[in-house]
């Protein structure tokens, strides 16, 4: 982890009050594996302390104006490993559907959605600008047995629920240079919330659609999407990797339980430092006494979905 | 006599040494005021305990100290209070456990820990390869807890302090029922200072019609110092669901809202009793420290700023070096002085 104020380079407006903010980075940016987060600060404001947790969507050696065209950048030491293990495991080794990544990236990209305070304060940020930014955090999702995982899969199923596709494209990206093939199930309220969808084009072989108020794709929950697929592909091996809100997270580990695949779930919780220490963080998981409860930031924020216990609360979240 | 408390009593000895030729250099310094290569002294003595600065970190505010190593160096800190430890492992409250106020924060984190025992064998050998003095914070559900846990560390080597958290909001018969009547500090202090090999501090609640009745008890149950003061008791409603935003219900408030009225706190203690008091509350700026210590504190605890700057600590500890400096003063000569007309204290809330 790297604590650092960094400058802004851009903050897009996108649809239904998301925002794609860039900021210049180099060593965090090249830092950082699929699957990790950081903590931002606003700076000079007494009355919003806390930094947000927030995914880092994706790392880029410029900032792209208009539609993203850079090229996606991988970690070179992620790539080593997805390919060493796979030549291990006899497997053939990077498709070359996604072009190879430039080594040296300089930009972190953080997709948000303005829902309080803190992010209402966010979307006012301009290029120069400075933020405050702890990062990479967490774990992420390319430790050892996560890769195994995808490559015993026919495929990857991401299933993401509005802007819980922050964390999915980083691990899309590292999976699909590694040959593996993938499909995405995104969920949102409106058509709006479908945001980053372009990015995922080139990674996936398919993309299934569900709004709730059905402006785009199926009317209804993309969970309800995921158990007909299911239903229909009994004979296939996925790897499931989902990140959304609680009930979405809920109904995909129900599923995967149901037709017996593996399931990684990428957990958002409120945090109060990112750094371990407050215990802010901490979900409920199987384990008795002093290890009923772990910390999204430090032990997560991937898990894989039997060690997450999913009980009602009896306060707001 | 026991080999370690002979130790303790050279190393108390030594201290008194440094204490007695600290007030020679004091008063040569003085002599030459003026001089604008003033070279402030900022240490300070709390409990016995000698520290190279007075800034510490809150407890539950930096783990057991490694997570920070990263970030900042710790060996520049004054010292380290580790999360609260008791006898044995605890689970902590369900979730969700914080949420944001106004400039400030509550939290309910329900004094989850590694236990006792953990704690020596995992987090103590890290934090004796620092400089920096470690203070550990103890907490119990009784006074057998507390005895319980104290025995325990007391056969850690490299603490040097314990902080006697008898204050904590958020657990069930917590600590804070020790906190609020003066009869239970007495008996949970008396009983801890009897067994504790090392000296004790006491961290005391506001949650407290007046903190000078419990500060006296805790001085005149053995306490070798005092923290004031924990988290104030608060709430947050989610409006649209009618739901506390704490699955505790209620949770302690901390951080720069909180200033004020802790700072009050330090001040009416700081008339109330002998034994050298820490300052904690919303601490972000050197400024915020200094108001302390001309309050009355010897020492402050930085918390909540931890986890949104965790450079905090060193910033506030540059800023009260280059304030001594500005000002041709000690530390010393900065702990309680505040300029009041009268004598008269403020009145009791």
């Amino acid at each position: 982890m790297i604590d650092d104020v960094v400058p802004v380079v851009e903050n897009r407006p996108l649809t239904g009050g998301h925002f794609l903010l860039s900021v210049q980075s180099p060593r965090q940016a090249q830092a950082t594996r699929a699957g990790q987060f950081a903590m931002v600060r606003l700076l000079d404001r007494s009355d919003v302390l806390l930094r947000r947790p927030m995914s880092i969507y994706d790392v880029k050696p410029a900032v792209a104006r208009g539609r993203n065209v850079a090229p996606p950048f991988m970690a070179a030491g992620a790539k080593l490993r997805l390919s060493a293990s796979r030549a291990e495991a006899g497997l053939p080794i990077a498709s070359g559907r996604v072009p190879p990544g430039p080594t040296v990236a300089t930009i972190i990209q953080l997709l948000y959605k303005v829902v309080g305070r803190g992010t209402h304060l966010m979307a006012e940020l301009k290029p120069g600008d400075k933020v405050g930014l702890i990062a990479p955090l967490g774990h992420g999702f390319f430790v050892e047995e996560y890769l195994d995982a995808a490559q015993r899969a026919d495929a990857v199923l991401h299933v993401a629920g509005g802007i819980g596709i922050a964390a999915l494209l980083l691990p899309a990206r590292d999976l699909a240079r590694g040959g593996i093939r993938q499909r995405l199930f995104f969920g949102g309220r409106t058509k709006e919330d479908l945001v980053g969808l372009e990015e995922f084009k080139p990674l996936v072989k398919s993309i299934d659609v569900a709004t709730e108020n059905g402006s785009r794709g199926y009317r209804g929950y993309v969970t309800q999407r995921l158990e007909t697929f299911l239903e229909r592909n009994r004979s296939k091996k996925y790897l499931l990797m989902v990140c959304g809100p609680w009930g979405m997270l809920e109904a995909s580990v129900r599923l995967a339980k149901r037709f017996d695949h593996p399931c990684l779930l990428s957990m958002e919780n409120r945090m109060g430092c990112g750094l371990g220490v407050c215990l802010g963080c901490c979900i409920r998981v199987v384990g008795e006494g002093h290890n009923a409860y772990q910390r999204v930031c430090t032990e997560g924020p991937v898990f894989w979905a039997e060690r997450v216990v999913f009980e009602s609360t009896d306060c707001a979240d | 006599m026991n080999p370690q408390i002979a130790q303790i009593k050279q190393i108390k000895k030594k201290f008194k040494m440094q204490k007695s030729k600290f007030k020679i250099q004091k008063s040569e310094e003085s002599a030459k005021s003026g001089d604008s290569g003033f070279s402030p002294r900022i240490d300070t003595e709390i409990a016995g305990v000698h520290f190279e600065n007075p800034v510490l970190t809150a407890s539950g505010t930096f783990g057991y100290g490694q997570e920070f190593a990263h970030l900042i160096d710790l060996n520049a800190l004054g010292g380290i209070v580790v999360k609260g430890i008791s006898a044995e492992p605890m689970a902590g409250n369900p979730p969700p456990r914080i949420y944001e106020t106004g400039a400030g924060m509550l939290n309910a984190i329900g004094l989850q820990n590694v236990g006792a025992r953990k704690f020596l064998e995992e987090k103590l050998p890290f934090l004796r390869t620092l400089r920096t003095r470690c203070v550990v914070n103890v907490f119990g559900y009784s006074t057998e807890d507390y005895v319980r846990a104290i025995e325990i560390l007391n056969a850690g080597e490299g603490i040097d302090a314990y902080e006697l958290n008898i204050s904590c909001p958020n657990t069930r018969c917590g600590g804070m029922v020790y906190g609020n009547d003066p009869r239970l500090t007495e008996e949970v202090v008396g009983a801890s200072k009897h067994v504790a090999r090392f000296p004790l501090i006491v961290k005391l609640s506001p949650n407290v019609t007046d903190i000078t009745v419990l500060a006296r008890a805790a001085e005149s149950a053995g306490a070798d110092g005092l923290s004031l003061v924990n988290t104030f008791v608060g709430m947050a409603i989610d409006i649209e669901s009618r739901m506390p935003r704490v699955s505790n219900i209620t949770a302690g408030l901390s951080g720069p809202a909180i200033k004020p009225i802790a700072l009050r706190m330090v001040y009416q203690v700081a008339r109330a009793v002998k034994i050298p008091i820490i300052g904690i509350g919303g601490i972000a700026s050197a400024e915020d420290a200094l108001e302390y210590i001309i309050a009355g504190a010897r020492a402050v605890q930085i918390g909540t700023a931890n986890f949104y700057a965790p450079e905090t600590t060193l910033r506030v500890i540059e800023g009260i070096r280059e304030f001594c400096r500005r000002k041709q003063v000690h530390l010393a000569g900065l702990v309680g002085s505040i300029k009041v007309s009268t004598d008269v204290g403020p009145p009791s809330s």
